[in-house]
Parts: structure tokens; C-alpha cells; sequence
């Protein structure tokens, strides 16, 4: 008993047997990877399909109540099978169908084409050993899951073992085009995967993945790191990267870049190939270069000993050649850091830039300055590489235009922005109220920050301490000790800021909010200076000042302030500054005041250990000046 | 070096001169045209001929026009253009060239050997 099904075959219904339309869809899929490369592909098998459907109706006219796997073999009998074809234009062809009769002697390992989920790895390896592809497919499942090895060995096997294509059916690579009769956007992800020869939801979803998890990580600020770039949450990457494969992807227009695009199976073995092709061109170019420097010593050389200018000459410029290669990379690189550095710390800019043109501004910056040389680069490279030859002036002339207006975004940001620093406010010394300032021992200490952001990175985009919804915390606090004038402890702060206008500055220093408390021996300080996206961030500083009286102890905690490598100086400062002569005391570390400054506790004093070779002037509150070595 | 491959070759070198030949005679449809061959007792696969039409049709040596068929689709029937009768000279007088030059040569052959046999 078999089933039979209806099937519309060139305007007719023709019924079939199931198994008899798997004979036949098999037969004209083989047809079309034969003709893969043969201009008019598709009229060929037209033509072919329709001769089919003829000889259909014939049968079906004579009575056959339906097309049986005999009828199919018949005609496929009659058409001839896709290796007896005689073709002409492919000189490799006959070496191949020769090479096909002897292999027969001795078995070779090849990937299936024609049976396959990935790479036809595994159905090749059940081919070889004459068991079931499933078989073999589970067992790499299982080391794969159990072992997480299986993923290596197959990648190396897809690479190692010839594909049955290319031994079948041969023909010109397959170029990566655009696909304009299946796209979504512009088409890349159909001609990638017309390339690859698999399914286009494949680099689809592979495309959509990121944009999918950044909806679920946006709410957690976990979309700006850089080692989340090409990562699976939310990275920009991946949108640059498909505007890229955008300019760089021709698109297919023609009936032979459609042929092309999807002509032979190109597989792991066929890229291999062909970067092994591009390595060797670059080979024979240096080579040549090196000839020329080779033939420049040699003349060099013959002119004798008078020509020594000459050779310096060369090595100068071989030397100069190689500079040039340096700058040029150190470049590039330099423009990819700071892209992924700005893209890095663009969530950041509502605490410092201000809305309207600032705002604006930055948006260009990132845009054109930014994103428009690093794309117009990778686009050069990939084209170069890939030898496009059309040659876009306009497009490259279109990427100047965009820097250009990039550079006049970055300039006009950077210039409204110093503007905003241009005045410091005016500075007062403010009395923190002490509960109890006569302790013996007094410990400088912040509250943890409750939550830390980006640790571990390789580079710092820590800006705050602390991040809460919209408030950023920063900790830029000076600490200065100072002996106090007598027997009880003193703390001051001096709030300063910058602004447009002194009275901007002085807002802004008001508005610093940074409460400390005295909790026995410790002094507990705020986790930070609040930046909010209202307040933004205009260099607000806390000069905190302890007066340590004679005798007693002094800590000042790590976690009170970013240390000096990170704090933001205020040494542009133009007015009413107060000198900052501290800082060579150590954190975390306990002091003692004595009459004639700060030692450690076993007896050193601190200005001694720290600047041995710099005369230091310390005014004392008499107004004596101590000078120490 | 084995002989269905030199033959399968030397077939290949004239298959198109015998479409084209076919086709001269008057507009061929495919199977017409396998039939003829099959006749002249020149076996091809029907899926060898539809390729070589339609480069020769992409090489402006054929045309072609839609005839209506009663059994099953619409069929194609070819016919050579002006180009593609110059094109048949060239090739006729190649061939004849070709097979005088082995004629000649294998007879020599021939008689050479007979000569041989009688001395």
C-alpha cells in the first residue's frame, strides 16, 4: 500500500507516489546543484522540469492511474543522472569522474553535503563506517554535553575532511552577496546564510539574539561594558558589525550573482582555501617589495664604498616605512578603544553634559567622530581584502563628509563643555559638628558602597562609587591633616565646584551633599559626593581637614576617597585655592601627631619616609616654618 | 588514460555541431532532437542536451518560440538565427577538414599495415 499525493508540476496536477516524489525531488535537487554554476541555471531545469511534466502527462494519458517510482526511474533513466551528464566547459570534470571509479578501490572520509545538520561531519563519519548518521550524531551530542570536547574535534574535522561537493559537483566559489529576494533589512543575513548554505533564521536569530536580552538587561545598566561588546546582552557591536556587512556585501542583481551567491557549497574548506589564496598574494607582495629593497642594496652597494649615504639612506627609509606602519596601527587601534571606551561611557553622559546643544553635540560625537571612521576602516579593510573593485567615491567621500561634521560635533562639545568649568566658586571652611572631640583616636572611615559596579575590567569605568537609579556617587575627597591648635579634634570641609559663572560654581558647591557623622572613634563619611542628572557633574570636591591634636592618633580608611591617582585635581585653579601640602601619609595606616608633624607609630616621621630629597615647607599654625629634609 | 573517457571526449567535441545540424533542417523541439540522435545511433541523456541549448541560445546561435502542446506544458521550439547559420559553416567546414585529416591519416594506417602484413 502507498501513499499518494497531488503535486501542481508545471501547471498540472500530477498525483504521485510519496516515495516516487522523494525520488524525484531528490533528482532535480541534484540538477540544480549541478547546474549550480551554469548561466541559466534556472531555464536549464526549467526546460528539464518541463520535459518531466511532459512525460508525466504521457503516462497519465495512457492510463497510469498515478506516477509509481518506476515511471520516475524511467524518465530519470531517459534524462540521465547528473554524473553521467557529458559537460564540457569544466576541465576538472573528466579527472573527476575517473577519480570517482577508482576511489570506489579504497574508501575516503568525506562530509555529506547532502545529509546534513552543520557541517555534514557526522553523517559523513556514519558514511565511512557504515552505520547510521544518527548513531554517530548522538555520540558527538553526548561528548559534546558530557566532555564539552566533541565541539573542538568537530570544527577540526569540518575543516580537515574534504566536503563530497567538492569532489561531486565542483565549479567557482561561492561569493558572498546581499540577497534582495529574501530580506528583512537589506538582505545580509539571507546571503549569509546562502553562503553557509544553511537555514536564514540562523544568522537571523544570531542577529536578533542581542536586541532580544537587551530588553532584559537595560533595567540593570549591564549593557555598557566592554567585554559585553560582541557578548550576548545588549552590545552596539552587533549593529555595527551588520551595517558593515551592509557597505561591505554587494548586492546580487544579476541571474550570475544570484548563481554565485548561491553556487557551490562553501564550506570551512573552501574559506581555508581561500584565506590560504589571499595569504599568498600578500606573500608575493612582499616578496616583491623585499626584491625592490634587495635591488636598492644591491645598487647601493655596487656604487661602493662612496654610496654609504645611499645605505644609510635605505635603512632610513626601511626605518621610516615601519614607523609609518607603527603610527598607522597604533592609530587604528587607538580609534577602536576610544570607539568602545565612548561607547563605554555614553549611559554616563547626562551627569555632565547638559541638555540641548551639549547633548546634541555628543550624539554627533559619537556618531561621526566616532563610529564613522571605524566603520569607514573595517569597511576599507574587508573590501580590500574581499578585492571589491567598484570603486564609491562617493562613498568615501560620503564617510569624510560625516567625519568632517564629526570633528565640528566633538570641537563645539568640547568647547561648551570647558566652558562650564571656566569659574570655580567661592570657597569657605565649613565646621563638621564633632559629638565627641576629645577621643584618643580618631578613624576616617566611609560606608561601603552598597554595590560595586564593573570591577575586574581591564579598564577603569568605575566613574562612580556608587550608581543608584540616577544618582551617581562620586568620592573625589581630599584629605588633609593638620595639627590642631589644641587638645580636641576638629573637622572642616571646603566645598568647591566649577561652573559657567561664579554664581553657577557656588550653586553647585552648595548643592554638594556629603554628610559626616562621629560614631564613637570612627568618623563616618557619605558614600560619596551625589551627582545627580540634574546637578551634573562640574568637578564638585570636598577638602576635608582633620586637626589631629599633639598626641593623639589618626587612620584615614582606604574606602574614603579614590586616592590620588584618580582624584580630579584642582590644579588649573586660578583663584582663592587652598594649598594641599598633605598626602604622604599612607591609607589605612595609623599615625600619631607629634609637636613637629605626623609619625607612624614606631617613630617615623611621615614627611622623612616619603620626600627624603624635597626640601618641604610645612607652616605650622604659629607661622614658623619647619623645614625638613 | 581509458576509452570511455577519449570517447565520451570526442563526442563532446561534436555534439553541438550535430544539434545544430538537427536543428537546420527545420524547428526542433528537444525530444525531436534526441530521437534524431538516437536514430543516428548517437545515444545522449536528454539532461546532456537541455544545458548545451541553452548556452547556444545564450550564444545567440538559437532562438526559440512557445509552441502549444496537447500533451502537458507549452513546448520550446528551436531554430537557428543568422549568427548561429554562420556559426554552423564555420563549424561544417571544421569538421570536414577534421574528418578528411583522419581519414587520410588512419587509412595511411591502414595501408601501412596491410603492406606490412603482405610483405
Amino acid at each position: 500500500m502507498k501513499q499518494v499525493i497531488n503535486i501542481n508540476f508545471h501547471g498540472h496536477v500530477v498525483p504521485i507516489e510519496v516515495s516516487a516524489f522523494d525520488l524525484l525531488k531528490q533528482y532535480t535537487e541534484s540538477l540544480s546543484r549541478y547546474f549550480a554554476n551554469e548561466e541559466g541555471k534556472e531555464e536549464i531545469i526549467d526546460d528539464i522540469e518541463s520535459r518531466i511534466g511532459e512525460l508525466f502527462q504521457e503516462r497519465l494519458k495512457a492510463g497510469a492511474a498515478c506516477i509509481t517510482d518506476d515511471d520516475v526511474n524511467a524518465i530519470i533513466k531517459s534524462m540521465g543522472r547528473p554524473e553521467e551528464f557529458e559537460s564540457e566547459e569544466q576541465p576538472g570534470n573528466a579527472e573527476r569522474k575517473t577519480f570517482q571509479t577508482t576511489s570506489s578501490t579504497h574508501r575516503r572520509l568525506y562530509r555529506d553535503e547532502n545529509d546534513k545538520v552543520l557541517g555534514g561531519v557526522c553523517s559523513g563519519l556514519a558514511n565511512y563506517f557504515d552505520i547510521d548518521p544518527i548513531i554517530v550524531r548522538i555520540a558527538f551530542l553526548i561528548i559534546l554535553f558530557a566532555f564539552g570536547t566533541g565541539l573542538l574535534a568537530y570544527i577540526i574535522l569540518w575543516v580537515v575532511v574534504p566536503s563530497t561537493s567538492t569532489t561531486e559537483i565542483g565549479g567557482t566559489r561561492k561569493r558572498l552577496f546581499r540577497d534582495p529576494d529574501n530580506k528583512l533589512i537589506a538582505g545580509v543575513c539571507s546571503g549569509l546564510s546562502n553562503y553557509f548554505g544553511i537555514s536564514t533564521w540562523i544568522p537571523r536569530l544570531l542577529f536578533l539574539l542581542p536586541f532580544i536580552s537587551f530588553a532584559f538587561h537595560f533595567n540593570r545598566w549591564n549593557f555598557i561594558g566592554p567585554s559585553h561588546f560582541l557578548g550576548i546582552s545588549f552590545s552596539p557591536g552587533i549593529l555595527i558589525i551588520y551595517i558593515i556587512l551592509w557597505l561591505v556585501m554587494p548586492e546580487a542583481n544579476t541571474t550570475a550573482e544570484k548563481l554565485e551567491m548561491k553556487g557551490e557549497k562553501v564550506d570551512m574548506n573552501s574559506i581555508k582555501n581561500s584565506i590560504a589564496g589571499e595569504m599568498k598574494d600578500a606573500r608575493n607582495f612582499a616578496a616583491g617589495k623585499g626584491k625592490t629593497m634587495a635591488s636598492d642594496i644591491n645598487t647601493a652597494s655596487k656604487r661602493g664604498i662612496n654610496s654609504l649615504g645611499d645605505i644609510i639612506g635605505l635603512i632610513f627609509k626601511i626605518f621610516g616605512y615601519f614607523i609609518l606602519g607603527c603610527i598607522g596601527f597604533a592609530f587604528v587601534m587607538a580609534l577602536f578603544g576610544v570607539a568602545i571606551a565612548s561607547i563605554a561611557i555614553f549611559p554616563f553622559k547626562d551627569f555632565l553634559l547638559r541638555d540641548g546643544w551639549q547633548n546634541i553635540f555628543a550624539w554627533g560625537t559619537l556618531l561621526f567622530f566616532i563610529a564613522v571612521p571605524v566603520i569607514g576602516i573595517i569597511t576599507w579593510i574587508i573590501r580590500r581584502l574581499a578585492k571589491i573593485k567598484s570603486n564609491r567615491t562617493t562613498l568615501r567621500f560620503g564617510f569624510f563628509g560625516l567625519w568632517l561634521i564629526g570633528i565640528f560635533c566633538f570641537v563645539s562639545m568640547i568647547v561648551l563643555v570647558t566652558r562650564d568649568f571656566r569659574s570655580s566658586n567661592r570657597r569657605s571652611e565649613q565646621d563638621v559638628m564633632l559629638t565627641n572631640p576629645a577621643i584618643n583616636k580618631l578613624e576616617v572611615t566611609s560606608i561601603e558602597p552598597s554595590h560595586k559596579f564593573y570591577e575586574n575590567r581591564w579598564f577603569r569605568d568605575e566613574f562612580f562609587d556608587d550608581l543608584d537609579q540616577d544618582t551617581g556617587y562620586l568620592k573625589n575627597i581630599e584629605i588633609r591633616i593638620v595639627k590642631s591648635p589644641n587638645d580636641s579634634f576638629r573637622v572642616t570641609t571646603v566645598r568647591s565646584a566649577r561652573g559657567r559663572t561664579k554664581n553657577d560654581a557656588d550653586t553647585t558647591a552648595h548643592n554638594i551633599q556629603l554628610d559626616i557623622t562621629q560614631k564613637d572613634s570612627l568618623l563616618i563619611i557619605d558614600k560619596g559626593i551625589a551627582i545627580t542628572r540634574k546637578d551634573k557633574f562640574r568637578d564638585q570636591q570636598v577638602i576635608l581637614t582633620v586637626y589631629v591634636p599633639v598626641g593623639k592618633q589618626i587612620r584615614i580608611d582606604k574606602n574614603v576617597s579614590w586616592g590620588d591617582n584618580f582624584q580630579f585635581r584642582n590644579s588649573w585653579n586660578d583663584d582663592d585655592d587652598i594649598e594641599i601640602d598633605n598626602a604622604n601619609w599612607d591609607e589605612n595606616t595609623d599615625y600619631i601627631m607629634q609637636p613637629d608633624g605626623l609619625y607612624t607609630l614606631d617613630g617615623h616621621p611621615v614627611d622623612e619616609k616619603h620626600s627624603p630629597h624635597h626640601e618641604k615647607v610645612i607652616i605650622e599654625d604659629n607661622g614658623v616654618k619647619n623645614n625638613t629634609l | 588514460m581509458n576509452i570511455d573517457n577519449t570517447a565520451s571526449q570526442m563526442r563532446k567535441g561534436v555534439l553541438e555541431f550535430c544539434i545544430l545540424s538537427i536543428i537546420k533542417q527545420g524547428e526542433a523541439y528537444p525530444s525531436d532532437i534526441i530521437d534524431k540522435m538516437k536514430t543516428a545511433n548517437l545515444n545522449i541523456f536528454e539532461g546532456t542536451l537541455y544545458p548545451l541549448l541553452t548556452r547556444l541560445k545564450n550564444a545567440e546561435f538559437l532562438t526559440y518560440r512557445w509552441i502549444e502542446s496537447i500533451s502537458g506544458p507549452p513546448r520550446k521550439y528551436f531554430s537557428l538565427t543568422e549568427k548561429g547559420n554562420a556559426f554552423y559553416k564555420e563549424l561544417e567546414t571544421t569538421w570536414n577538414e577534421l574528418a578528411n585529416a583522419v581519414k587520410t591519416l588512419s587509412e595511411a594506417e591502414q595501408k601501412f599495415s596491410n603492406n606490412n602484413n603482405t610483405q
